[in-house]
């Protein structure tokens, strides 16, 4: 008589176990997983990139007054999120990281939620003291297109975050964020009118 | 002596059942994958269910679409107390990037008490491991609160304050957005 599987099922009695046993042996995601997200606010520069590119609008703002600047808090909501990557690909100052971290589980509300606060500075002084000042200064600077329809920068709403300079074609633009520097290379720009369309701060004008 | 031997083992095999809501899919293979012999749940005694009146634990995915709604918190209400529900990905919870969708009734937690979410799009099937297990943990106390409630002769078990009661179906109105809380 002839027993089918005996060899089988003898080899498959002292065999290792297929089974990885999860949770007495910990178990690593793969490369490059996408998990929970990781925000340091203290290199956010709140260019509000983040929220425009987020599919499943998954990230909010608070926006608070305080005496030395305004009081930012952002909250990334990861029963929202796809973990699609897009905004710590668009953060220019990779203040969102999407970690290894699977274990994301919630028990009650607010399990799921990540968040940063930070302070950011008012600018500049001088601008407050001279009261009668003001509405000549903003008449002043009012800042108009060229007429060769090249881009200009507007250095009240400029935050240099230097997304413009990432996104041009043409590398035209240079951006300097500690220097507090925007400077256009008139030869290479071709007036395309990405770096406008790109300006979270809507601070460039064509 | 067999009542007690019944909560016993039941405590220690939740079954569970599961209601795709209109998910992609992906959530669906995830929590498959968490029953094959790689991952093996049934260590834990989990077991998927074929009907609603003999799960313990029932596993929603997808973004509740307006059709399936209705029929999802009818196969909930079925589910015998205690129970446990537990969403798997973000669409349960949130609606995901369906969110807005005039056929999209998105959070699950609207209409019943969640108890565990798992969050992740699609969560790995070590994340729905981890979900469950809490899940039976939770499972557990409930049983024990509900076995307590019977001896003091409350029929219907206790009434916590997280137990919502399932709205029947006619009773939920035709679009998410009217829905008030």
């Amino acid at each position: 008589m002839d027993l089918p599987f005996v060899r089988e099922a003898v080899k498959n009695l002292f065999s290792r176990s297929s089974c990885d046993m999860y949770p007495l042996k910990p178990s690593e995601a793969a490369e490059q997983y996408r998990g929970r997200i990781e925000y340091d606010p203290t290199k956010c520069i709140n260019c509000h990139f983040c929220e425009r590119v987020c599919a499943g609008g998954a990230i909010s703002v608070v926006e608070v007054p305080v005496e030395e600047g305004t009081q930012i808090t952002r909250t990334f909501d990861l029963s929202t999120c796809t973990f699609c990557n897009t905004c710590a690909d668009f953060c220019n100052t990779h203040a969102i990281k999407l970690t290894k971290d699977y274990h994301m589980i919630g028990l009650k509300e607010g399990d799921l939620l990540v968040s940063g606060t930070f302070v950011k500075v008012a600018k500049k002084k001088p601008v407050p003291p001279p009261a009668e000042a003001k509405p000549e200064e903003k008449a002043a600077p009012a800042i108009k297109p060229r007429d060769d329809g090249k881009p200009v920068q507007d250095p009240s709403k400029c935050v240099y975050c230097g997304i413009c300079a990432k996104k041009c074609l043409g590398e035209a633009l240079t951006v300097d964020r500690k220097e507090k520097l925007w400077k256009l290379d008139e030869d290479k720009c071709v007036s395309c009118g990405t770096c406008e369309e790109v300006c979270p701060k809507k601070a460039i004008i064509m | 002596m067999f009542k007690n031997l019944i909560t016993e083992s039941t405590a220690k095999s939740p079954w569970l059942f599961h209601i795709n809501s209109g998910s992609c899919n992906g959530c669906d293979i995830e929590l498959v994958a968490v029953l094959t012999p790689r991952y093996d749940a049934e260590r834990f005694g989990f077991k998927l269910a074929g009907s609603p009146r003999h799960a313990d634990i029932v596993v929603v995915s997808g973004p509740l679409t307006q059709q399936s709604l209705p029929r999802t918190l009818r196969a909930i209400s079925q589910v015998p107390e205690p129970r446990c529900i537990v969403t798997i990905g973000s669409c349960p919870q949130s609606g995901n990037v369906f969110k807005g969708s005039y056929s999209v009734m998105a959070p699950l937690s609207k209409y019943v008490h969640v108890d565990v979410a798992i969050a992740g799009c699609t969560p790995k099937p070590e994340a729905i491991m981890d979900g469950l297990v809490q899940a039976t943990e939770i499972l557990k106390e409930k049983r024990k609160a509900w076995l307590e409630a019977k001896k003091n002769g409350l029929k219907d078990g206790p009434k916590a304050e997280t137990e919502q009661e399932v709205p029947a179906a006619e009773d939920i109105p035709a679009s998410g957005e009217e829905v008030q809380q």
